[in-house]
């Protein structure tokens, strides 16, 4: 009989790790209740007469309603069109076609060019279509992803060809095929869209601040700048509007990390 | 083999009763009611009392609300004190305020940094203020 080795020397490297990476958060938080001096030394470790006050300064300092609504619009416009338009291509992608191969290296090298060097285009582009300041606008560069595309062909590729062959015999349209029976059955692929998709929203902020005209518009890192553009002893309420933003991320995550993990490593191990 | 004894939610359930919808409603339900409580308790109103040195309630002390504008607190209103020692401020407009009280011939009291949960949130000060009984 094989003898298991012990797992706590790994679990107990996995803690200090997870020690390591949570102590930025940790601190965050701390001075986002405390306000206490970055430069304070030494430095408390538990935080003294926490309140929330700091997190009030933000909500009446800048309009955070409003930008938290302009933020959630965006994302919800981005996550939608990212399941829908990724789901359709990663399905296309799982089908034999002449150029595929052409077409799968085209989306690999097309990911090495950053956004930055596309983005007058793409301003041109929504100026044509008359989305500068508006939400439709704000999200359309991050409709479709495609690290995300590949996500959804990596779990459709995982679904078995026969499925599909039924579904055509029974006379099933394509679009029919992707919606009632390939999406059902890559739930943790839409997961992983779902949440990099809205994380890749929620902190973009160099296309907000180039194609909003008005305040009104604006998304919550442009707030984030113009916060800090305002206000000069800001460490509390930085600190608090950085948990402020990042908050919706993190429960987002939270809720749906099963699915994520999974969505990332579907596919991994197939074949 | 053992059967499985579990059963799987259908229907309305398996749509509402998952974490996808109960923690997002949660902090709806939280918003809201925080919201009610904000709404029927923002009338602006600070309630305190100002005292002399010797602790005795001092009448027709001027006492000032300071509102916090950016970076320093600007003096907003004025109101007296009555014959026991009370003041009563209607229509603070902010949620980070000072409060400072003065008579001549008994002194000025520190100003009190009073931080509130929401603006114009109706307070009553834990402590009076007490006038330094120097002229």
């Amino acid at each position: 009989m094989m003898r298991r080795s012990p797992t706590w020397p790994i679990h107990l490297a996995l803690i200090a790790v997870c020690f390591v990476m949570l102590v930025p958060f940790y601190w965050v938080l701390k001075t986002s209740v405390s306000g206490e001096n970055i430069f304070t030394y030494p430095p408390n470790i538990v935080p003294q007469n926490p309140n929330i006050f700091y997190y009030v300064d933000v909500w009446y300092a800048i309009p955070f309603a409003r930008y938290f609504l302009n933020s959630v619009i965006v994302s919800a416009i981005t996550i939608a069109a990212n399941v829908v338009f990724n789901a359709m291509a990663g399905y296309a992608l799982t089908r034999e076609f002449h150029g595929k191969g052409f077409i799968l290296i085209l989306f690999l090298s097309c990911m090495m060019v950053p956004f930055q060097a596309t983005i007058i285009p793409a301003y041109l582009i929504t100026g044509q279509l008359g989305l500068l300041n508006s939400y439709v606008g704000l999200a359309l560069p991050q409709f479709s992803t495609i690290i995300c595309i590949f996500v959804f062909k990596a779990s459709f590729d995982a679904i078995p060809g026969s499925l599909i062959d039924a579904a055509k015999v029974d006379g099933l349209p394509e679009w029919r095929i992707v919606w009632t029976i390939m999406l059902p059955l890559a739930k943790s692929a839409m997961a992983t869209n779902v949440i990099l998709s809205f994380i890749w929203s929620w902190n973009n902020f160099l296309w907000p601040l180039i194609m909003t005209r008005t305040p009104e518009m604006q998304t919550l890192p442009l707030g984030l700048a113009r916060f800090l553009s305002y206000q000069e002893d800001t460490t509390g309420a930085l600190y608090a509007f950085c948990i402020m933003v990042l908050a919706p991320g993190i429960l987002l995550f939270l809720l749906a990390q099963k699915e994520f993990i999974q969505g990332l490593t579907s596919g991994a191990t197939k074949g | 083999m053992e059967a499985y004894s579990g059963s799987r939610p259908s229907g309305w359930k398996k749509w509402l009763l998952n974490r996808f919808v109960l923690v997002p409603a949660a902090i709806l339900a939280v918003a809201i009611a925080w919201d009610l409580y904000a709404s029927t308790h923002d009338d602006g109103f600070v309630v305190g009392q100002v005292l002399d040195a010797q602790g005795k309630p001092v009448e027709g002390a001027d006492v000032t609300l300071w509102v916090f504008s950016f970076t320093t607190f600007a003096e907003n209103r004025s109101v007296k004190t009555g014959a026991d020692g009370s003041f009563r401020i209607t229509g603070n407009p902010s949620h980070h305020i000072q409060l400072s009280a003065v008579k001549p011939g008994l002194g000025s009291s520190q100003r009190i940094p009073i931080r509130l949960y929401f603006r114009s949130q109706n307070t009553t000060l834990q402590a009076p203020l007490v006038l330094s009984g120097k002229a």
